[in-house]
């Protein structure tokens, strides 16, 4: 295949315009549907009432098809609308029907009469009746309790970063499933839950099917409208009717289907995050088959792709304000990976590898949040065209390592090795096996600094000064280092132990309230065990926790150790009052904080081995608990934006960082600006972290300059820089290239950017320390990244 | 006396200093001083206190120090540097990095250390530059380095001036990959001037290394500097003398770089620029191609 003979198509263009020129509205389509069938059939077991008013939905919401679309569905009339789930969070809902148009992120027009409607006929049902309302009547305090240091997720939606079983629907499509669940109906023992299982899966495939149907006729309708004919909408019906009936022949066919599969499951969960995973290993088949066959050309199977691709912007996720800061730019997570390796551990790619990335490549739109999985043996040609991709900006594809992945999944959280060599990516950087796991990624945030701060100020809160936490010792008190860690363990037990309890709760509320046939129906084992997904019907039943942010906890540490401990340049309590005063008349123990004190993400190993220890600390101390559905507990270093929140709730920290402020971001990154020996130093840092600490999916961001990119010299070293994080065995790397207004920002805010090197031959100086006429300069050349 | 080197900076990821990803160390001291430099911290060879004003916080801590070399006057810190008696003391008492000293001595461990740890990148191609300043002017130092960089199978380049004993050279050159060898101006009395030096010993190196067993590991470098270097009579005249010594000689033209202007604020000396020429552009850059192409020039690296 030569890339070079690939073009986007004007349709395309056609309906990426159009998509981008629709305004974002709240709708409430969905929960009027929703609320009528549990009004109707109160009497009925949970999860009978869920498969009807999913079903009630599919056959009764209103839908569209544009003229230009070869791929059709979405979950409401409009694209991009935010959907209202009552029976999971509604008064949220409430509370913010005013400020959801002019809320800081994520906005969301609301009109007069659809608040009228919230108000007067969906709230005062689900009033004490959702999962949010239920887990705050029952246990909000309890949360709230502990919220400053860990931040319990899950208790206002469905279940979502999910990878569901996408061969298993092209290979049987609804109706397929439809009559298994049938089959396990009609067999004898079965127990009254698993009776009502299988029915709620029956059910949710016949809307399934009708659904997919409506559509048939409607592009039917639309095909023959104002006496023109448009076949492309006619093959589009037919190929509609086709997969509401059967599994998919062709890849137009199983294109179709697959998006089919991925509305549904929002429209059952209305979560963040269902993954297609390795779309380019299970589509491959459908696309051989009609390229040998002259079905398709490329360029056709490039333009499906891209249909594909611009429908996966047309979900989007409505979240409450405050988890909007903490997961900004409504993220819906459509996670494809390319690439990887195959069931032998062997590098593999196909023709589709590329033709997913060419589509990032010529829409640059924020989904799917592609991946490329990285093995030592992947070609160069996979490699550098990846790294072209990234050098448009979008900051896609990221990079995933098979190497520091598929190891620990197996040793570390004992998943079969077939389903460890065949890993996708939920969400943002989550792990998962495929179509067999609930892996509840983002069950809690721990937010390592809170902890520091609490161990180093005895318990109270630097912010407010009231007691969350044991008072155990302060800076004052402490006499050695080792106290200070001692009390550190102490308080990040002491909020384990809670934070543990407040998950369980959560996943009980799920049980009870959200169970998820048509999901289930897609997630091996439930269908053979009649076991919802909710409850522990899937092959793997894991809990992730984030911890927020180690680089921080490092740099903080690494400033006690040496400043207070080591040289005796500062006493503990002057830089106990120094945190307490935000630094305010202590301007000099700030300073020497900043300078003086070698950073996380500088190559430094005793700086970066604290990360290690601490990070290990918690994750050592949940393999001592297992969750609800009887899996294991493991941790994450990632935070998508939470740093900006998490780092509202810490007071001033010793690495001379102020209140309020951001933490790091990623989760694996230095602190912003700090890594001043450069992106190997980072690599290096970052490869101390044991794999098994992120085996929920860590994050790491770097920052690059347009230049980097320009020649075919820069892409190669670009290359080999990748080749290194492979063998360092780092999960998970992704790179934003600056642009201009990035460029423009370091120069108003130099402190964040000290790292951001300007890269000439024998010549050596950082951006922030030129001056302002020569920033400009760089400014002005990154416009056409010619360097 | 021990071997040790005075070093302003080693920068990892160097990206534009030789094949693949690589660590730039900056030799300080060299014997040219050209007018347009662009490392200018590197051409003094002593180690020197420096005052970065925009990171002072005028706390004071540095008036501490006895032997009377700052005074905060009107919010304003003055340095006298000829007073400094210890500049490792400023440097360690100051708590915001304003006063930093501009280069730090060496050992070969330790800097052999600091070389290797980014050996996981080097496997993929890459390794050490060697620049500066001029890394001949410490040539005991650099050879013992580049021989323990052989012995680890590191690969090493080096950018010099040439201006130093050929004997120097002939010991360096097995163990050297890449050398990068600047010739700037033919013209000698034009090289005078704007270098400080003669190009008679320069001009002979480039011909001995041109005709050495190493020669295909012999890049030559022209900065173009905008009116001192880059122009048609220059290039032609370099490029014809350099293709007669090695026909298959590899050459490169460097771009003006805009961004060297930026450190002299801290120098004592002046920039060859009060108004700063831009880049020059991908057609002038043709242009200077095509000029040393005609002149005999076969392997033009762009």
């Amino acid at each position: 295949m030569d890339l070079k003979l690939l073009k986007m198509s004007d349709r395309i263009e056609t309906l990426r315009n159009k998509m981008l020129s629709q305004k974002r509205y709240m709708s409430i389509e969905q929960a009027l549907i929703t609320t009528d069938i549990y009004k109707k059939n109160d009497n009925k077991p949970v999860i009978i009432k869920r498969a009807l008013a999913l079903k009630a939905a599919l056959e009764n919401i209103e839908i569209a098809v544009e003229p230009e679309e070869l791929i059709v569905g979405n979950r409401t009339k409009g694209v991009r609308f935010g959907v209202v789930s009552p029976e999971s969070g509604g008064s949220w809902v409430d509370k913010e029907l005013e400020t959801l148009p002019t809320r800081p992120q994520d906005r969301f027009n609301v009109r007069d009469e659809d608040i009228k409607i919230y108000r007067e006929t969906i709230k005062p049902y689900w009033h004490g009746k959702s999962l949010e309302d239920v887990l705050a009547e029952k246990f909000g305090s309890e949360f709230s309790a502990i919220s400053k240091v860990a931040k319990i997720n899950q208790t206002d939606h469905s279940q979502g970063h999910i990878c569901p079983d996408c061969t298993l629907w092209l290979e049987k499509g609804p109706d397929g499933i439809k009559k298994e669940a049938q089959k396990m109906l009609d067999k004898k023992g079965m127990n009254r839950k698993q009776q009502d299982f299988y029915q709620a899966v029956v059910l949710t495939m016949i809307g399934a099917q009708n659904f997919i149907r409506r559509y048939s006729v409607l592009l039917k309708q639309t095909a023959k409208i104002n006496g023109d004919f448009n076949p492309a909408l006619e093959k589009a019906a037919n190929v509609c009717s086709n997969v509401a009936e059967r599994q998919p022949q062709s890849f137009y066919e199983a294109v179709q289907s697959l998006w089919f599969l991925f509305v549904i499951l929002q429209m059952e969960s209305n979560a963040s995050s269902f993954s297609p995973g390795r779309m380019d290993r299970y589509m491959y088949p459908f696309y051989k088959k009609d390229i040998e066959n002259n079905v398709i050309t490329n360029n056709e199977a490039l333009e499906i792709i891209e249909c594909l691709w611009l429908k996966f912007n047309q979900i989007v996720y409505m979240r409450n304000e405050q988890s909007a800061k903490y997961f900004a730019g409504f993220p819906i997570g459509f996670n494809i990976a390319v690439g990887g390796v195959d069931e032998n551990g062997k590098a593999t790619e196909n023709e589709l590898s590329y033709l997913f990335l060419r589509a990032q490549e010529d829409l640059g739109l924020p989904q799917p949040n592609l991946s490329v999985r990285l093995s030592k043996g992947i070609s160069e040609n996979l490699l550098e065209y990846a790294v072209r991709v990234v050098a448009k900006g979008s900051g896609m594809p990221q990079f995933f390592n098979d190497e520091a992945v598929i190891g620990t999944m197996i040793n570390d959280l004992g998943i079969e090795k077939q389903d460890a060599l065949d890993y996708a990516i939920v969400g943002c950087v989550e792990l998962t096996t495929q179509g067999n796991n609930l892996g509840w990624s983002d069950a809690a945030m721990f937010n390592l600094n809170k902890a520091l701060e609490l161990a180093m100020n005895h318990g109270r809160c630097l912010l407010t000064g009231r007691q969350i936490g044991p008072d155990l010792g302060g800076l004052d008190t402490y006499t050695s280092y080792e106290a200070l860690e001692h009390a550190f363990a102490g308080q990040i037990d002491y909020f384990t132990e809670k934070m543990i309890k407040a998950c369980e709760k959560v996943e009980q509320g799920h049980i009870d309230l959200l169970p998820s046939p048509f999901l289930s129906a897609v997630i091996d084992n439930c269908l053979q065990k009649g076991i919802d997904v909710t409850a522990g019907g899937a092959k793997y039943n894991l809990s992730g926790i984030q911890m927020i942010q180690a680089a921080n906890v490092a740099d903080s540490l690494a400033a006690v150790w040496q400043l207070i401990y080591t040289e005796k340049r500062i006493n503990g309590s002057d830089m106990l009052k120094a945190l307490q005063n935000n630094f305010v008349g202590f301007e000099i123990i700030k300073a020497m904080a900043e300078n003086k004190v070698p950073k996380y993400g500088n190559d430094v190993e005793w700086v970066d081995n604290i990360a290690v220890k601490w990070a290990h600390y918690f994750k050592d101390k949940l393999t001592h608990y297992k969750n609800y559905r009887g899996g294991l507990y493991h941790t994450g270093m990632y935070t998508v934006s939470a740093h900006v929140p998490m780092g509202e709730n810490v007071g001033a920290s010793p690495d001379g960082r102020l209140a309020y402020q951001p933490l790091a971001d990623g989760g694996m990154s230095p602190v912003y600006g700090r890594d001043e020996n450069g992106p190997t130093a980072v690599l290096q840092s970052v490869g101390r972290l044991d794999n098994v600490l992120t085996s929920n999916g860590g994050l790491l961001n770097m920052k690059f300059l347009p230049e980097f990119f320009a020649t075919q010299e820069g892409i190669k070293k670009f290359a080999m820089f990748l080749r290194t994080f492979v063998d360092l065995r780092i999960p998970h790397v992704q790179f934003n290239v600056l642009h201009r207004e990035d460029l423009l920002e370091a120069k108003r805010n130099p402190e964040k950017y000290r790292s951001l090197t300007v890269r000439v031959a024998g010549y050596t100086a950082y951006f922030t320390e030129l001056d302002g006429k020569l920033q400009d300069e760089i400014i002005a050349r990154t416009e056409y990244g010619a360097v | 006396m021990k071997n040790k080197a005075l070093i302003f900076d080693i920068r990892r990821f160097s990206t534009h200093d030789g094949i693949g990803i690589r660590t730039t160390v900056f030799f300080k001291g060299c014997p040219l001083h050209c007018v347009w430099c662009q490392n200018p911290e590197g051409i003094a060879p002593q180690t020197k206190l420096v005052y970065f004003a925009n990171s002072c916080i005028l706390c004071g801590c540095c008036t501490q120090i006895k032997d009377g070399a700052v005074h905060i006057e009107n919010d304003k810190l003055i340095l006298d540097s000829s007073r400094v008696k210890n500049t490792g003391d400023y440097e360690y008492i100051c708590p915001s990095g304003a006063l930093r000293m501009d280069s730090k001595w060496y050992e070969p461990d330790e800097l052999t250390e600091i070389l290797k740890r980014d050996m996981p990148f080097f496997k993929h191609g890459g390794g050490v530059t060697f620049s500066g300043g001029e890394p001949f002017y410490q040539a005991k130092f650099t050879i013992s380095i580049l021989k323990r960089l052989k012995k680890i199978k590191i690969n090493t380049a080096v950018e010099s001036s040439l201006f130093t004993d050929s004997k120097t050279i002939k010991a360096a050159l097995p163990f050297i990959d890449t050398l990068f060898a600047d010739f700037k101006i033919y013209n000698d009395t034009q090289h005078k001037n704007f270098t400080g030096v003669s190009n008679k010993i320069i001009r002979e190196n480039i011909k001995m290394v041109l005709q050495s067993l190493y020669r295909d590991n012999v890049v030559i470098r022209t900065p173009l500097i905008p009116m001192h270097t880059a122009n048609a009579d220059n290039l032609r005249k370099i490029a014809k003398e350099i293709s007669e010594w090695y026909p298959g000689v590899r050459y490169e033209l460097l771009n003006y770089n805009p961004l060297a202007k930026a450190k002299y604020d801290h120098m004592d000396y002046d920039y060859c620029f009060a108004d700063n020429p831009p880049l020059y552009t991908k057609q002038q850059m043709e242009d200077f191609y095509k000029i040393i192409e005609d002149a005999g020039i076969v392997n033009v690296i762009k």
